[in-house]
């Protein structure tokens, strides 16, 4: 079942178009990214889903019904946003237990949920004095007070240092696993993203340019994708580049990704082995046919450019 | 769930947010001292400034004399709490992004708008007509008591303009998003209607005509309300009891208006 379906959406901030003929759906029990750079849509998307921003054109639904100004579907719908803000001088767990008040859930639910993204010792403290990695954590906390089927994240680690943001992604697959919610998350942090999403909607310039399962978006995209792990990354990608079958290389300090012709893979295998000979450099490992997100994202953005050029 | 417990939870948090110390303990000292401080004067002053045009009897220009005696001040500060509670308070929170908060909550926007209403303008008018009336009861309830029309109708007036400017704010706080702007405008505004009814008395006097006068009381009663009950501002213009009440209606429909409009405009087109 769809618990989100948005169609031909499009919203413009004057003469800026923020999404253009976005069309969405996310299913229950996915965890779903919504990846893409700065300046993408995705918050603009986001907002349209939650109600807050009205389409231009287009229809968004959420359990079937529109989002705006209804109070019924937010019952269901627990909210991160990027900068999490809430009444600054009250006490994390006295708001939550208000929060649990305006849900129609026990107070002692408030105690649960700080617990569960460990902030319970914090809550006696007025919500102006936590950190930014504690309010983001505190925003969570707010978001599951209720046990909402659909939990919808908006860049929600993009303030945090790396510790922080690995802990909250943990806690996402925790509550993916334990509340059996579903997620729709956006980040422009990508990698962070492969390893809780099941599902991704590729974005740029406000259009989503690939969706899908992540594994089957790998099939469709990553096809031709070598990556070579060496001690002499830039030396082997020069030697690389000179092969005829070549369509890209990158590297970086850990290897080089190449990609080649489809039906190319083998020989490529062999001939950097010999190139990797040639110039003493040390193989640490082969492999075809994986992509990092990053890959995947610009891969699929450039088939969608190239296919629409053809068009 | 009843639609109840939400709305009344998120008025709590704003009421909270709004009255934190020690704004509710220096409002409500403010208004005490204002009130009590100021009780004494200006009843005999406007009794005995009272002129043949006035078209009022001798105890409701008393009544009207006490009311006006003790309001000048507190109302001062209750423009300065609500202008606070307004600009600093809606519009942070709309700048913030605690108004988006809200919108996660299982209650319609008009709901949440009422709720920062109430807190803003609601709870600062309790506090306001509470102390007013308790002192006027304790000063001179032989004279307030069966006076309680002319009692009423002079807070009416008086606080017509203020909500008007309140109104004004809201609309501004809404578009803008941010109340900086919606404060500087209020506090013109504000300024801007003695400066404005100074000029129309001028005006009215030289040209022996109320007509400027008349226009400033559609949005300001409270000139009228002086003209019926003293009468000082010249015999060219001696305003009915009919009058009066019709100028304090309009001034409130106009009021509403200005709230409607913001109800409607938070409801179906803020964009977050």
């Amino acid at each position: 079942m769809a618990l989100i379906v948005a169609e031909d959406l499009a919203k413009s901030y004057g003469r800026v178009v923020a999404v253009d003929s976005l069309s969405l759906s996310l299913d229950e029990g996915s965890v779903t990214g919504l990846i893409g750079p700065n300046g993408a849509g995705k918050t603009t998307t986001i907002k349209m889903i939650l109600g807050l921003l009205k389409p231009d054109k287009g229809v968004v639904k959420v359990f079937g019904q529109d989002p705006w100004d209804n109070p019924a579907i937010r019952s269901m719908i627990g909210v991160v946003y990027e900068k999490a803000f809430f009444p600054a001088h009250q006490k994390t767990l006295e708001y939550l237990q208000r929060v649990c008040r305006v849900f129609g859930v026990s107070e002692s639910r408030a105690m649960e949920v700080l617990e569960l993204v460990n902030l319970q010792e914090a809550s006696a403290r007025e919500i102006r004095a936590l950190s930014a990695g504690m309010l983001q954590k505190f925003a969570i906390a707010h978001a599951l007070v209720h046990s909402p089927k659909l939990v919808v994240a908006d860049e929600m680690t993009a303030n945090l240092d790396p510790q922080a943001r690995s802990e909250l992604l943990d806690l996402v697959l925790q509550l993916h696993k334990d509340e059996k919610a579903t997620f729709l998350l956006s980040s422009h942090i990508l990698p962070e993203l492969s390893r809780v999403c099941d599902s991704v909607a590729i974005m740029n310039r406000g259009k989503v340019w690939a969706f899908g399962k992540l594994s089957e978006l790998y099939e469709k995209y990553a096809v031709g994708i070598i990556r070579v792990s060496t001690d002499s990354p830039y030396e082997l990608e020069a030697e690389i580049k000179k092969l005829n079958y070549v369509k890209e290389v990158n590297s970086d300090i850990r290897g080089i990704s190449v990609t080649v012709v489809e039906g190319k893979e083998d020989e490529l295998y062999e001939d950097v082995l010999k190139l990797a000979k040639r110039i003493n450099a040390k193989i640490l490992g082969i492999e075809t046919g994986s992509a990092s997100m990053q890959e995947l994202y610009r891969l699929a953005i450039r088939q969608a450019i190239s296919g629409k050029e053809k068009k | 769930m009843g639609k109840g417990k939400p709305f009344l939870e998120v008025l709590a948090s704003a009421i909270h947010e709004d009255y934190r110390f020690p704004f509710l303990e220096v409002f409500a000292f403010l208004y005490a001292l204002g009130t009590f401080v100021f009780a004494s004067f200006g009843v005999s002053i406007t009794t005995q400034s009272a002129t043949s045009q006035s078209m009022a009897t001798a105890n409701e220009i008393i009544a009207y004399g006490a009311v006006s005696s003790i309001l000048s001040i507190p109302l001062f500060i209750f423009i300065i709490l609500v202008f606070k509670n307004i600009a600093y308070g809606l519009g942070s929170d709309l700048e913030k992004g605690i108004i988006q908060t809200y919108f996660s909550y299982p209650l319609r926007r008009r709901g949440i708008l009422t709720a920062k209403l109430l807190s803003a303008l609601g709870v600062a008018l309790l506090l306001f007509l509470g102390i007013q009336i308790s002192a006027l009861y304790i000063l001179a309830p032989d004279i307030i008591l069966p006076q309680l029309g002319t009692v009423l109708l002079t807070y009416a007036a008086n606080l017509s303009y203020p909500f008007l400017i309140a109104g004004i704010m809201l609309l501004l706080t809404l578009k803008l998003r941010r109340g900086g702007i919606g404060l500087v405008v209020g506090i013109v505004l504000y300024f801007a209607m003695s400066m404005a009814s100074g000029i129309a008395t001028v005006f009215a006097i030289f040209t022996k005509t109320p007509l400027s006068l008349q226009i400033l009381s559609a949005i300001s009663p409270s000139i009228i309300l002086q003209q019926y009950y003293v009468g000082s501002l010249g015999d060219f213009w001696a305003p009915a009891f009919s009058e009066l009440l019709l100028y304090t209606g309009v001034s409130y429909v106009i009021v509403a208006f200005v709230f409607v409009l913001g109800y409607t405009y938070f409801s179906r087109r803020l964009n977050l």
